[in-house]
């Protein structure tokens, strides 16, 4: 009797336990990542908005009408927005993970293991060594034909050349110009030119004096020899660019070409702003290689040269770590002139003018309006002929107001081994790795510096931006070969006829590397966390989040 | 009344000067080869660097855009080696910013003899007087001194110099003076270990007797002996100077460009190892020909003069 009791206990006990375990949320078996959350379903559906539109950005409000459906409400036309929205800041997070890390005792995870929905999972980040991800079999697209993905890098073009050549990598980033020809000579090799639309400037924040001076501006515009620097430090097929954005881009080259060379007339504007003799200043750079400034120490060295011998200039060159220089740089708070440049995120004017001119960019110190108010005017157009007169206006403005020098459109290149199947750059965002083939189980991908942080909401820099994009996916997404807008996590966003509300239809079935399910909510909390400043999840890793805030004129309810 | 008259004849008079300590110490330097071979590269040196503007045919920092027919990077040009005559003869070609490299290499002799010499002068100076007096006063000053000497001591020096140059800022005067800091317990040291075992000798205590001043016997009866071992000491420590401020500038904390400085053309040029060597190897040759001069010299001072070796 007693035995028989004992049998039928842990017979239920065995039972209850089949059944606890057949009620686990079907979601965990899909968890590749642990997380220290429950999953919230989606029940009432979240919004996020402004007061008003008197705050001078575009979103109004952000909102999901059902479990995949999203609306943008936008305070002023916005033919752009699934252009921007493709871009890689812009990616969808689980709500759940924001809401456990995206605060001061979180943030660390924030930025160091993204959780996404992209083909790859973040697996570890060996600081100063690489980054691993392994494939994501929950991945709601076309799985990775490899397991594996490594991130490493090296700050030298001939450290990643010699990487290649022996086989320890698979494909890097930005050769030296001076080795295209041996990678195009070398039968293992890929040659892979980069149709990337960028420019070089050389920049001053008119808030240091002299650079306050317009005449200081224009001077220096006048007083550089822009087609020696690319005839001596770019590889062939670099240009001289005749305005900011470059000319591939549409209404990226109207209104009047840049100033030309000419010593005599720069030397007057100097003399009449009070310096006959020139003055002392500096040119900050960073050392790293990018498309558009291949050689940052010879280009700075060349510049110091130029101001010295043509406007008696003396500038003292200063290299800069790369964080700290984008940080300052970007904050308008280097006090000389500065090597910066932009390589295109997506095929739109507004990511050049919008970006680096709108009324919140503190970049070149006070904004001006004369040429932001043309840029607000501008973005709301959607056929690009008529905004043309616009565009003429403010790249005028610009061309008369100074705030940098555009001194090149450079050519660039990567290189990949031959056994690599389907290498690619892509013209627009970072490669899409999932794609590749290396015909193993691993891929190893060498790129110019260490990620500042894989919480690319609120990074600007392509070596943060590459790995994010193999985990964190977009709304839409580009073309691997062209800037087409293509469905990635919606299916579609279509507009109302003005452009000023867009509505996206969320995919069904995809989940996130914790498990989770994504929803409506979760786009609504990544969005709110980028472009709210009120709310509790807009942490990020400098909390400036300059796409969201430059892209769409500001961020949401932000303080005075 | 007996006369008094000088005994000793012309031929000891001779043989008294010919064994001065001076010549004496000048003779056991020429049987030592290291330090003639030292000594001779280190006076060629010491005329590049006095002759640059006349040995070097352009201007260190002369760009040649625009003035030569010439590309960045070009390799060396030697019209006598066969270098065609229609190409402008660099004879060890040009850098990234075109500008001639034999040029910036010569000049560069200058910068770095100067860095050697003004670091450890200085070091010297602070070093001896920090061991002299802490040598000789003995007590809790010597200790005083001697801990901070050892704290300082405790540091890698290199570190220790890239700190000082990061919170002082970067430029060739300042990486001058972190050398130059970070090297002072080297000299301290040795001043205070002569002045240790000078100050027991018979004739300072005499000198006391006679009512020299302290300062006096210090600084006439004390660390006139002390100096050998500075000596040997300083010319071994010129040449560590110039490699630590080839390293910071390497690391673009020391000359600032344009200065044709060496470890600052290792630096701007690092990334040219395979496809330009000679723009890395010219400057690591000179650094390493003045390295090896200042080593050589110091080796064979060390073995003519040093009093711990005379046995």
């Amino acid at each position: 009797m007693k035995n028989r009791s004992l049998f039928i206990f842990v017979s239920l006990l065995v039972l209850a336990s089949m059944v606890l375990a057949a009620c686990q949320p079907a979601a965990d078996e899909a968890a590749v990542v642990e997380r220290a959350y429950e999953e919230i379903a989606y029940s009432e559906p979240m919004s996020v908005a402004a007061d008003s539109c008197d705050y001078g950005g575009k979103i109004k409000s952000v909102a999901a009408v059902d479990e995949l459906t999203v609306e943008f409400t936008m305070c002023k036309p916005d033919p752009a927005f699934p252009t921007k929205a493709a871009f890689t800041p812009f990616g969808i997070y689980p709500l759940e993970w924001l809401n456990t890390y995206a605060n001061a005792e979180g943030q660390e995870t924030l930025l160091s293991a993204p959780v996404g929905t992209g083909p790859f999972y973040l697996d570890t980040w060996a600081r100063g060594d690489s980054i691993t991800m392994k494939k994501f079999d929950g991945y709601w697209g076309d799985k990775p034909a490899y397991d594996t993905l490594v991130f490493r890098w090296a700050t030298e073009g001939a450290a990643r050349l010699l990487e290649l050549q022996s086989g320890t990598v698979d494909q890097i980033t930005n050769p030296s110009p001076d080795d295209y020809a041996t990678i195009q000579d070398d039968a293992t090799l890929t040659f892979l030119p980069v149709a990337n639309p960028n420019v070089l400037y050389l920049a001053m924040t008119n808030t240091f004096t002299p650079f306050d001076d317009i005449r200081v501006r224009q001077a220096i515009a006048m007083g550089v020899d822009r087609q020696r620097v690319v005839d001596n430090f770019y590889a062939e097929g670099s240009t001289v660019p005749s305005h900011f954005t470059p000319c591939s881009l549409p209404n990226g080259c109207v209104g009047d070409a840049w100033y030309e060379f000419d010593v005599d007339a720069a030397k007057a504007l100097l003399a009449e702003a009070g310096y006959p003799d020139g003055f002392e200043t500096a040119i900050y750079y960073r050392d790293v290689f990018r498309g558009y400034l291949p050689e940052p120490a010879l280009v700075a060295v060349e510049f110091q040269t130029q101001l010295r011998d043509n406007l008696g200039i003396e500038a003292e060159v200063i290299v800069m770590e790369s964080g700290e220089f984008i940080d300052e740089s970007t904050n308008g708070r280097l006090d000389g002139l500065y090597l910066l440049g932009w390589g295109a995120d997506y095929p739109h004017v507004t990511n050049f003018l919008d970006f680096h001119f709108a009324a919140s960019n503190p970049q070149y110190g006070d904004p001006h309006p004369e040429i932001y108010e043309v840029l607000e005017a501008a973005s709301q157009i959607g056929n690009p002929a008529d905004a043309e007169s616009l565009y003429v206006e403010a790249n005028n403005a610009i061309r008369e107001l100074v705030p940098m020098v555009p001194i090149a459109n450079g050519a660039s290149a990567s290189a990949a081994l031959a056994t690599v199947d389907n290498a690619h750059f892509r013209p627009f965002g970072a490669p899409l790795l999932g794609r590749v083939d290396p015909g193993k189980d691993t891929f190893v991908y060498m790129q110019n510096a260490e990620p500042i942080s894989l919480f690319c909401q609120d990074e600007t820099d392509g070596e943060s931006l590459a790995p994010c994009q193999q985990v964190v996916e977009t709304l839409l997404g580009y073309a691997i070969d062209s800037g087409d807008v293509v469905p990635e996590l919606a299916t579609g966003c279509t507009s109302n006829e003005d452009t000023t509300v867009w509505t996206c239809t969320l995919r069904e079935g995809v989940t996130f590397h914790d498990g989770t399910k994504m929803d409506a909510n979760d786009v609504v909390a990544s969005w709110a966390a980028g472009i709210d400043a009120a709310n509790a999840n807009h942490i990020g890793n400098t909390g400036a989040f300059e796409y969201y805030s430059y892209l769409f004129d500001g961020l949401m309810n932000l303080e005075e | 009344m007996a006369a008094i008259t000088d005994t000793t004849n012309s031929e000891d008079k001779k043989d008294y000067r010919s064994n001065s300590l001076a010549r004496l110490t000048l003779r056991r330097i020429i049987r030592q080869r290291s330090a003639v071979i030292g000594g001779t590269i280190l006076g060629l040196l010491i005329l590049v660097a006095i002759f640059a503007p006349v040995l070097a045919p352009y201007d260190p920092e002369e760009v040649l855009i625009g003035k030569e027919d010439i590309k960045k990077r070009s390799s060396p040009c030697i019209h006598l080696l066969g270098c065609p005559e229609d190409q402008p003869q660099h004879i060890l070609g040009v850098d990234g910013n075109v500008r001639d490299v034999f040029s910036r290499v010569i000049f560069g002799t200058r910068v770095s003899l100067f860095i050697g010499f003004s670091t450890v002068g200085f070091a010297i100076v602070i070093g001896t007087f920090l061991g002299a007096v802490g040598g000789y006063a003995g007590g809790w000053l010597d200790n005083l001194i001697m801990r901070f000497m050892d704290v300082l001591l405790a540091f890698p020096s290199f570190l220790l110099a890239i700190a000082i140059v990061s919170v002082l800022g970067r430029g060739l005067q300042n990486a001058l003076l972190a050398i130059g800091i970070v090297t002072i317990p080297v000299y301290a040291r040795v001043v205070r270990a002569s002045v240790l075992s000078v100050k027991e000798q018979e004739y300072v205590s005499a000198s006391l007797a006679l009512g020299g001043s302290h300062f006096h016997i210090l600084f006439t009866r004390i660390l006139p002996n002390a100096i050998p071992p500075l000596i040997v000491q300083g010319t071994l420590g010129i040449a560590t100077a110039i490699l630590d401020a080839a390293a910071l500038s390497f690391l673009g904390l020391g000359a600032q460009p344009p200065t044709p400085e060496w470890g600052t053309m290792l630096g701007s040029e690092r990334n040219q190892v395979f496809t330009a060597p000679h723009l890395v190897f010219f400057p690591g040759l000179a650094i390493m020909i003045t390295v090896l001069s200042f080593n050589l010299l110091g080796d064979g001072l060390r073995d003519a003069i040093d009093p711990r070796l005379k046995q």
